[in-house]
């Protein structure tokens, strides 16, 4: 499918780009790595003086870590760098070449570009969480690791609108390269589960930015936790943002087009 | 000549002042982050607490409100970014309207901050008193603490700022510093106190800590004003500071001079 | 009285080489090639107090380079460099207090602020005392027009407006030596002349040395008399701008517009480019008025300009007539190459 063949075209040109800086590679090893260490002892530090936090044994909360982490490989491979992008086109008025360019104008904009290095921390999220289960000494049936992949795929894509969202508010108001700073603040609360948050921090984990649906949802998902409503509104929520996003898009592109002079 | 010192950092500083409030949305965005990491952390000792019976170490959760809710405030007073940015002025070439002009890039960058932390008071102070209220601390200091708790913070930005300004310096050999800056950041985030009050460390964790100066950077101010520290102990961390603080200076006059004989500004 | 003197002076940058393709970029993750650059050699002259100096090159020739060894940007490679008895590269603060660098126009005045409030700052950094400050201040606001401009934040300043600003923050402590870089790169026809002007006067009322790079051959000829000419960071020229121009540009230029398409011109002189009903001829300088007179009389002319050879032109014939006589100098052609 078209969106697939793009992506890969664009992931070769990343792929290009990034090793002329051969340093990059090995710099974003090692922060992956530096991460994850500081996260796992982060944990450690926590379980020295407890077995439990709010329900969940240290290997469960490093399965979230592994979770945590791949989905900061997901958007920081396509989705964070495009839409960082995008809003720098609308700024400086090079959106129009992408434009004018015989494919969907989203789809373009979605793929533009890959930071290829980021892979490294989806395939160490998952080995981390796989790790975890192990150690759980937990069966996961087929019917659960379904339900995670749904789960993954549903937050991925809340996320994906979400940050299309905010970067078509740059349509309007330009100078909000900013914006994108509350996400990642926001994000760094969803390393723990968003259960533990008081109240209102939770509320706008959820419904402000939807850090909730990346990360603790799929993992409780993967550590069978996750109810079965909690997941219908993981799906329609996906859905319904999908859509939303979409609609809005559109809306975005017609404002820039008309106010280019 | 002090009185010339005088007159820059007055003037210079208004200067910032006035930049940094043409950037408030952006000031605004960043305070975000900084507010929100410390909550997050307390939360989660929080729960390790009320898990635990209502105490982790030596806290309870009062007092891991108090730490943390401070911790935040001192923390926002003490950091710097200008490691982050070394990097950009030396490959874009903005260093050299520094460097052509007689003021030591040092001082503009120690104004600069302060002008960011004056002006973001505006916000800090309120959100400190809402979470104060919600988090509900319990801080029951002496009189002299209070006293004592002003130049504590203000010694542990110089050590911060003459440390991580040396640090910044690497970048004059160092294409990107963002790997040194992160490891950095990671020690500090143990070794300060900013994960947890160092006593909840690890012992071997605390040894470590204790040798090195982070804490003087953040925790110690903190652990102060909580009446956690002996006079005699208050007094030692004074002391250290001020130490590091002059390490700090000889190593930014010793390494600056071969920093900027590194520089190559790029272009024709 | 020299106030500056540079002795062979060298730089040489080292800059990675890359083959193109996927399979060399994967290797060059492990393995790193690099060549080494001259951008300025043994470049030697010097400046007397008061002298306006044009610093002529095409780009990539060396002018930026030299100028940041001269203001202590830059440490040269090797050679001697003195500007006002101080070794520039030291930066000692009685150094930096008498020189300025114009180079671009986003480096004195603070982006978002008036543009009164940049100048204030650089009271402060270059402690000057109020009184000699305001007075630097009210001639410079003279002659550059700025009082419209003072309480005008930095970014809604128009190109030449904010240029206009740059310089005059930049003179705000009276420094005795001026590097200026492509000061009118970018203006229009007005503000060009109105920069020269300003340059011009600055140089009579204090006395200071000028040293100024530049492509436009107009700014050159407005202000100097001597120009240094420098190419592939070697000095090809060091004297007065009359030489210049009469021993390496002794042709100008001509095209001519018609209104049909002539099959050949070359009669009246050499044909350099032919496209269309446009022709570009090049004649020597004394046959001009006759060529042009003779090109108007007889052909159908819509339009007929004539020019100077761009400075580029002008440059690459000094060079090639340098080539040409070492090569001819040459003991041995083939032994020493």
């Amino acid at each position: 499918m078209r969106f697939l063949r793009l992506f890969i075209i664009y992931l070769r040109i990343g792929l290009l780009y990034e090793l002329q800086y051969r340093a990059n590679f090995w710099i974003q090893l090692g922060k992956s790595i530096m991460n994850l260490v500081v996260a796992l002892a982060g944990v450690a530090v926590i379980y020295e003086h407890t077995t439990n936090l709010n329900g969940w044994v240290p290997a469960e909360l490093v399965a979230l870590l592994g979770i945590f982490v791949l989905m900061t490989g997901v958007l920081g491979v396509v989705v964070r760098p495009s839409m960082e992008k995008l809003i720098e086109d609308v700024r400086d008025g090079t959106l129009d070449f992408t434009l004018t360019k015989p494919e969907d104008a989203q789809v373009l904009v979605s793929v533009s570009q890959v930071r290829v290095w980021q892979l490294i921390d989806v395939i160490l999220g998952p080995i981390v969480s796989i790790a975890a289960l192990l150690h759980l000494e937990r069966q996961v049936d087929l019917q659960q690791m379904g339900i995670f992949a749904i789960t993954l795929l549903a937050g991925t894509a809340i996320l994906y609108s979400f940050w299309l969202i905010l970067a078509t508010i740059s349509f309007w108001f330009i100078r909000i390269e900013n914006i994108f700073m509350i996400f990642h603040s926001l994000y760094d609360a969803a390393r723990w589960p968003v259960t533990i948050y008081p109240g209102w921090l939770q509320a706008a984990l959820t419904f402000l930015v939807p850090v909730t649906f990346a990360v603790t949802v799929p993992a409780e998902a993967l550590i069978g936790r996750l109810t079965h409503d909690y997941l219908m509104l993981t799906i329609g929520l996906a859905v319904a943002l999908l859509v939303i996003s979409r609609l809005f898009w559109r809306i975005g592109l017609r404002q820039y087009a008309g106010a280019s002079a | 000549m002090r009185a010339w010192f005088g007159d820059i950092y007055r003037t210079l500083f208004k200067i910032e002042l006035a930049v940094m409030f043409q950037y408030r949305a952006a000031v605004v965005i960043w305070l975000i982050g900084l507010v929100l990491q410390p909550v997050i952390y307390l939360v989660v000792w929080l729960t390790v607490a009320e898990t635990e019976g209502g105490r982790v170490g030596d806290f309870d959760a009062g007092s891991l409100s108090a730490y943390f809710l401070i911790m935040m405030v001192v923390n926002h007073a003490t950091f710097s970014w200008h490691m982050w940015e070394m990097g950009y002025r030396v490959r874009s070439g903005s260093f050299n309207s520094l460097l052509v002009q007689p003021l030591h890039p040092f001082h503009r960058d120690i104004i600069q901050n302060m002008a960011y932390k004056v002006l973001s008071l505006a916000i800090v102070v309120p959100v400190t008193a809402l979470l104060w209220w919600f988090f509900e601390p319990t801080l029951t200091p002496d009189p002299w603490m209070w006293l004592a708790l002003g130049p504590a913070i203000a010694l542990a930005f110089l050590v911060r700022f003459f440390f991580e300004w040396s640090l910044a310096l690497l970048a004059f050999w160092i294409t990107d510093t963002s790997g040194l800056n992160n490891l950095y950041m990671a020690l500090f985030f143990f070794l300060a106190g900013r994960m947890a009050p160092i006593s909840l460390l690890p012992t071997w964790g605390q040894t470590i800590a204790n040798a090195l100066p982070f804490k003087l950077m953040l925790a110690f101010p903190v652990e102060l004003v909580m009446g956690r520290l002996t006079p005699q102990q208050v007094m030692d961390g004074f002391l250290m500071q001020i130490l590091w603080i002059g390490l700090g200076w000889l190593t930014v006059h010793l390494v600056w001079s071969r920093a900027s004989a590194r520089y190559s500004a790029v272009g024709a | 009285m020299t106030t500056i003197r540079c002795d062979k002076l060298t730089k040489t940058y080292t800059v990675p080489v890359r083959d193109p393709g996927l399979l060399n970029a994967a290797k060059s993750l492990f393995h790193r090639r690099s060549r080494d650059v001259e951008a300025v050699k043994d470049v030697c002259f010097e400046l007397a107090e008061g002298e306006i100096v044009g610093f002529l090159g095409p780009n990539g020739a060396g002018k930026t380079t030299t100028l940041k060894m001269l203001s202590g940007l830059l440490q040269p490679t090797a050679g001697q460099v003195e500007v006002l008895g101080f070794k520039p590269f030291r930066r000692q603060r009685d150094f930096l207090r008498q020189i300025t660098l114009v180079m671009g126009n986003r480096n004195q005045l603070v982006w978002d602020i008036p543009v009164a409030d940049s100048f204030e700052r650089n009271r402060a950094i270059y402690r000057l005392q109020r009184p000699a400050f305001t007075d630097t201040v009210d001639m410079l606001v003279e002659l550059l027009d700025l009082a419209q401009l003072l309480d005008k934040p930095v970014r809604n300043l128009s190109l030449g407006e904010r240029m206009k600003c740059e310089v005059a923050a930049a003179l705000l402590h009276r420094p005795r030596i001026l590097f200026l870089d492509e000061p009118t790169l970018g203006l229009d026809v007005t503000m060009q002349r109105r920069i020269r002007t300003f340059v011009a006067e600055y140089n009579r009322t204090t006395g200071a040395t000028v040293l100024l790079t530049s492509h436009y051959m107009a700014d050159v000829e407005a202000l100097c008399e001597r120009v240094v000419v420098i190419h592939h960071g070697q000095l090809l020229f060091d004297g007065q701008l009359d030489d210049l121009v009469q021993s390496f540009s002794p042709h100008k230029t001509i095209v001519v517009d018609l209104e049909t398409e002539e099959a050949d011109l070359s009669d009246y002189a050499e044909v350099v480019h032919s496209e269309g009903n446009r022709v570009t001829l090049t004649v020597p300088k004394e046959l001009t008025a006759a060529t042009t007179g003779r090109l108007l009389a007889d052909l159908p002319v819509i339009d007929l300009t004539v020019e100077d050879p761009p400075i580029e032109e002008v440059i690459e014939r000094v060079f090639s007539q340098q080539a040409q006589v070492d090569s001819d100098s040459a003991p041995d052609a083939s032994a020493t190459s």
